[in-house]
């Protein structure tokens, strides 16, 4: 007799879609894992609809933020409907580039677009502030071979463990003349956690933390060092970009 | 599918679409249509929240543009991380170099091709066999998904060679390039171009073999144009129906944004809808079509037994159009490699933040081609060299009037469908249109 199949969807609230592409361009492996499964629901390449009664669902993935009431809703029933429900990305896990908006006072934010009209304006905020998240898939994107090396175990309903590395011990320029560090500006390598490759830093790019800040770690001693050759500004600045100024925040109280 | 047809008032009924699948973002459609045939109110709403993008940006370092709009959207990431770097370059008068003016031609056009072979295959062509899931489309067309995935996967590997990676590639900033690619890498891809466009036609086969459903209906086609190619990378005008305008004055004169119809900035030229993407690119830029690209178009003109006007007419033809451009792409992508290898191409390590810049109070705009049509990026600039003012028109804000137009004149022809039928041409001609909510809903 055939073994059950795990029961797998995808979900996608207000975002880029950006890591449901990462699968799609996962070509033939993604497929090949789906071949494993039991696939519920993936708007992308199927017509299905999520159905109103009651599904049971294996392992949830959740890509996006709620911003939408209706987005709240269909994430509590996801929530109900999931044994392992997983963030997928950094919007889901950190809240991503719409959390910026928190920082500059929300009412500010939405005036530059429209002016009148009254818009749904929520504060912005991760999907753990809604209901339980058993596992976060890190990245702005997630990277795709680190995906399907999760969702293996996710479907034996085991909780990966991601060993709590620094960004640098991925990273080609560590401890060389073209470190960023040395010449000053400002990487966040040092704090972030590792497993994209530093592919940032590899592509003479900054990290700017989009993996979310290390579990182990105070930041404070780094961010001091920073200070010493940027200005607290562009570093506050940079924090924003990828939703961790509040995780930050919240380890140095 | 999920639907409802609502029969509970007499005169008119309601058909509504909760949730659209397999398209970018996501979406829902709503009509309320008379017995008589009249439509009293039809509507494509967006199902996402509204980010802010623009909101976001103001006060935010010029340099950080490309890394926060390449986030509006994980399929076309590319067109606006190099409209807003090009309107950033136009706003602080930086020139760059031919190398890296070939190299982003190259990411786009690889970005197109991806794009649009994603939708056909993926997204629209399983409309056409009543197929309901992407993996048993795997099993149908086996040959031809194995193409479409070889052609996909090698635009996919320019992008990843030039851009650092395929989704929110990481190069591409302000005055050029992090990092250049190594001519190796480029040889590589070169010599697997002739494999892909063999792919291509098998492609354009199988889209031709599609009945298309008779629709007409006259349809205003505008694209960036420069009269001499196909144009896709800034330029300096707009071709729209038979007028031609600066891009400056088409964005800032001619078209008008609605504020009023939140959460999408829907655009209207002179009051009314027009048309962007593949079928308003072929038809403002036909004759700069490559030679094999021009020869397949007319051969389904030929064998369908259409006139040229009655193409035009027919928005399905915007599928067959997409397959075109995945030729005309691959054959502009051999040029340009072929071209980008000649030079002795070297690392320009534009600083991410140079002091050298000078800021004022400045402004600039960009138009360049995405997947979907074109797509203008607005920013003005302060003396700390923070934005102060933006503003992302999107293709798919520009053709949501469109769609709506269409529908306006296939919902009465299908009234006496069924319910599944219904359902199945009204998303099937939503999705020719290969909509993007993500952008419009930025």
């Amino acid at each position: 007799m055939e073994k059950k199949k795990p029961k797998v969807a995808f979900f996608s609230l207000t975002s880029d879609e950006g890591c449901q592409f990462i699968l799609l361009d996962l070509g033939e492996k993604f497929f090949n894992f789906l071949k494993e499964v039991e696939l519920i629901d993936f708007s992308l390449i199927e017509e299905m609809p999520f159905p109103k009664g009651k599904v049971k669902i294996d392992v949830a993935f959740v890509e996006g933020l709620p911003i939408k009431k209706e987005e709240i809703k269909l994430l509590k029933k996801i929530r109900k409907e999931s044994k392992i429900l997983v963030a997928m990305g950094n919007c889901a896990s950190l809240g991503g580039i719409p959390e910026m908006k928190n920082y500059q006072g929300k009412e500010r934010t939405i005036r530059y677009i429209y002016k009148k009209l009254n818009v749904e304006n929520p504060e912005i905020k991760e999907i753990d502030n809604f209901v339980k998240v058993d596992f976060y898939i890190p990245g702005c994107p997630i990277d795709g071979e680190e995906f399907l090396k999760f969702a293996k175990e996710l479907i034996q309903g085991k909780i990966p463990e991601i060993p709590q590395k620094p960004v640098c011990s991925e990273c080609e320029h560590q401890g060389k003349e073209t470190c960023f560090l040395r010449k000053k500006e400002p990487c966040l390598g040092p704090i972030t956690l590792a497993g994209c490759g530093a592919i940032c830093p590899k592509n003479y790019q900054l990290c700017y933390g989009c993996r979310g800040i290390l579990k182990n770690i105070n930041p404070k001693g780094f961010l001091e060092t920073l200070k010493k050759f940027k200005n607290p500004k562009e570093i506050e600045d940079n924090l924003e970009i990828f939703g961790i100024k509040d995780d930050i925040e919240e380890k140095l109280k | 599918m999920h639907f409802e047809v609502n029969h509970s008032f007499e005169k008119s009924k309601k058909i509504t679409i909760p949730h659209i699948h397999k398209i970018e973002g996501e979406a829902g459609f709503w009509a309320k249509v008379m017995r008589t045939g009249e439509i009293e109110d039809l509507k494509i709403q967006t199902l996402l929240g509204l980010r802010q993008i623009e909101g976001i940006l103001v006060g935010r370092r010029y340099f950080e543009v490309p890394i926060v709009v390449s986030r509006i959207c994980g399929i076309c990431p590319v067109p606006h991380i190099l409209c807003s770097v090009t309107a950033i370059e136009n706003a602080l008068k930086i020139k760059v170099s031919e190398q890296t003016a070939l190299l982003r031609k190259l990411i786009l056009a690889a970005n197109i091709i991806h794009s649009h072979t994603l939708h056909l295959f993926f997204l629209s062509l399983p409309d056409f066999f009543d197929i309901e899931n992407d993996l048993d489309l795997l099993k149908k067309f086996s040959k031809e998904s194995k193409s479409a995935l070889r052609v996909r996967d090698l635009a996919l590997e320019i992008t990843r060679v030039i851009g650092g990676r395929a989704v929110h590639p990481i190069t591409p900033i302000v005055g050029g390039f992090t990092k250049i690619p190594e001519k190796e890498k480029l040889k590589k891809i070169l010599e697997k171009i002739p494999q892909a466009i063999e792919d291509a036609n098998l492609l354009i086969e199988t889209f031709k073999k599609i009945e298309y459903p008779e629709f007409e209906r006259e349809n205003l086609f505008a694209s960036i144009f420069n009269g001499k190619d196909y144009p896709y990378y800034i330029e300096k005008f707009v071709k729209i129906g038979e007028e031609k305008f600066t891009f400056s004055d088409f964005y800032s004169v001619q078209i008008e944004e609605n504020l009023k119809l939140f959460p999408v900035k829907r655009v209207k030229f002179k009051g009314g809808p027009y048309m962007v993407g593949a079928i308003a690119r072929i038809k403002n830029n036909e004759k700069f079509l490559t030679k094999n690209s021009k020869e397949k178009l007319n051969q389904f003109l030929k064998e369908k037994k259409l006139g040229k006007e009655q193409y035009f007419k027919n928005t399905f033809h915007n599928l067959f159009s997409q397959a075109i451009e995945v030729l005309q792409f691959l054959e502009i992508c051999q040029e340009l490699l072929k071209e980008i290898l000649k030079l002795s191409l070297k690392e320009e390590k534009p600083e991410i933040n140079p002091s050298r810049y000078t800021f004022g109070r400045t402004s600039g705009l960009s138009a360049i081609e995405a997947p979907r049509g074109t797509l203008f990026h607005y920013f003005e600039i302060d003396k700390e060299g923070r934005i102060s003012k933006c503003n992302i028109i999107t293709p798919t804000a520009q053709f949501l009037s469109n769609i709506e137009e269409d529908l306006k004149l296939l919902l009465p022809k299908i009234l006496k469908s069924k319910k599944r039928e219904q359902i199945r041409k009204i998303r099937s001609l939503i999705r020719v249109y290969d909509p993007c909510i993500s952008c419009a809903t930025h």
